[in-house]
């Protein structure tokens, strides 16, 4: 049975380290704080930068030019294979005939193709694939399949962009890391300055026969509630900024290939407040646990 | 019940605190530790409660060799063995019933031990009445007595104290140390290193005087200086 009595004892404990060393309490909520609009502001360029990454690769598809002679057998399991795979999205099979009708169509009133004696296009699979990083690979495994001719994904463009997505997608790792780390640092620093002025209890709790977890759990969920009150405040901070500058960026820079409202607020809002709150408990746990080590 | 096994400890900086203690203490027994300062008597109540580790030797605490010890069985150990320090080591900010209920909240007690044993401890250090106070409110007596019974309240088969008397005038020491013989005769073994000759000399009881780290005397009935009266 749940006995009131530790329960309330715990949480005093926990509020007592709270409004006992306030202005360091406040100096860890300010820092998550400051952690949580940084890491926003950029979870948020990141996210964006994706949704354009993706509708511009996502245009991007493996066209398999088919041999003349390409048998019915050959042709049927590309396009059954291809169906199989579970990297691809969409397969479509584009008859030479509807190729050059196609063409007919794009070309019409630049370029008269009857003067051509016959249809010089070939027989055409186009995929779309899932994820854009495939389109590379799956270009290059049916390059010598039977029946195929000649399979082309816009190579250079393609590659150029999956390029600077993986570039930019190393850099967002490393920026979060190291805003991570450096907050984590600090918070470790101000939950030790608040471990050492409670260093007289920590003496009496060791000497009266606390265990190590006993004196820890007070502090852990002084982190927790440091880093999700600063991730609180961070949020704020972010929706206001949100509210007062994304309608201005729709109405200003309307060149700008996405729809702003595409990316997931509420998602990102519930990553930064578990962010905040981890933050927080590995720092007071790390904090105090070298303090126990040492005292 | 506790026993000093050709115990040494010679801290990191160097400093030789004990050399080669032998040293039984029985269960129920009342021991002085004598000594001027720096001898080694709060070394020795430190290897008691493993607050310090021997370098060489073995203590032994109700049947249990210390030095094999694992980390997570220390809070164990304390739990039977209490502690009080001249200074009394009392949190300003608790309630004497809160400074008392401390020690038993943290060891993870139900809050029905603590309210049936918190007023039970206080009775019997006779500090029932001052519960409600702060420590800052007390006598440095009070104080002492609330620091006694926090170290009794989790009924430990042996208290440590550490120049219990220090800091009060000779009256109030008299109670303090009549207090601690009346814990002991309910059954808590007890060891007291003083300064305190008055007392040492007017209680008679066994004395253990350290001198550099070892132990120069061990008497049955002692005094605090040999050859007097």
């Amino acid at each position: 049975m749940l006995d009131w009595g530790r329960v309330r004892f715990f949480w005093a404990e926990v509020a007592q380290n709270f409004t006992r060393n306030i202005t360091m309490a406040l100096t860890a909520i300010g820092t998550i704080a400051i952690a949580i609009v940084l890491l926003g502001v950029f979870l948020f360029l990141r996210t964006s930068f994706n949704i354009v990454m993706q509708n511009f690769v996502g245009q991007v598809a493996v066209a398999v030019y088919l041999r003349e002679d390409a048998t019915g057998p050959q042709v049927n399991a590309l396009v059954q294979n291809a169906k199989a795979d579970p990297r691809v999205d969409s397969v479509r099979f584009v008859t030479k005939k509807q190729a050059f009708a196609n063409l007919r169509r794009t070309l019409r009133g630049q370029f008269n193709l009857n003067v051509l004696n016959n249809n010089p296009l070939p027989n055409t699979i186009v995929i779309h694939t899932r994820e854009p990083a495939d389109v590379p690979v799956i270009a290059s495994e049916l390059q010598h399949k039977p029946g195929v001719a000649v399979v082309n994904f816009g190579s250079d463009v393609t590659t150029r962009l999956l390029r600077a997505e993986a570039l930019f997608s190393a850099i967002g790792a490393g920026i979060i890391a190291l805003l991570l780390l450096s907050t984590s640092l600090i918070m470790y620093n101000t939950i030790r300055l608040t471990v050492f002025a409670r260093q007289r209890e920590i003496r009496i709790m060791q000497l009266v026969g606390a265990t190590g977890w006993a004196v820890r759990w007070p502090f852990i969920f002084e982190g927790i509630l440091s880093g999700l009150a600063g991730a609180l405040i961070g949020l704020g901070a972010l929706q206001f900024g949100y509210r007062s500058f994304a309608p201005k960026i729709i109405v200003n820079l309307p060149f700008i290939p996405f729809n702003i409202t595409q990316v997931p607020l509420h998602h990102l809002a519930l990553e930064l407040l578990l962010v905040g709150a981890l933050v927080g408990m590995l720092s007071s746990l790390f904090s105090v646990s070298r303090y126990l080590q040492t005292a | 019940m506790i026993v000093f096994q050709d115990v040494s400890l010679v801290y990191p900086n160097g400093v030789h605190a004990l050399t080669e203690i032998s040293l039984t203490v029985a269960r129920g027994e009342f021991l002085f530790l004598v000594g001027s300062s720096g001898q080694g008597k709060s070394s020795l109540l430190k290897c008691v409660n493993r607050e310090v580790r021997p370098t060489e030797g073995e203590v032994i605490v109700d049947g249990h060799g210390l030095g094999d010890l694992r980390p997570r069985a220390i809070p164990f150990l304390r739990r039977k063995v209490g502690v009080v320090f001249q200074d009394f080591k009392l949190l300003h900010q608790k309630t004497v019933w809160e400074n008392v209920a401390y020690a038993l909240q943290v060891t993870g007690a139900s809050s029905r031990d603590v309210l049936r044993r918190v007023p039970r401890t206080l009775e019997l250090v006779g500090i029932a009445h001052k519960s409600k106070m702060f420590p800052h409110e007390l006598s440095g007596g009070e104080q002492q007595r609330t620091a006694i019974a926090r170290s009794l309240v989790n009924n430990p088969l042996i208290l440590l104290c550490d120049e219990p008397t220090g800091n009060l005038d000779p009256d109030t020491s008299s109670e303090i140390m009549a207090l601690l013989a009346r814990i002991n005769a309910k059954g808590t073994t007890m060891i007291v290193a003083t300064h305190n000759q008055a007392i040492v000399d007017r209680m008679r009881r066994r004395v253990v005087r350290l001198v550099n780290g070892r132990i120069a005397r061990d008497e049955e009935r002692g005094r605090y200086h040999v050859g007097l009266g």
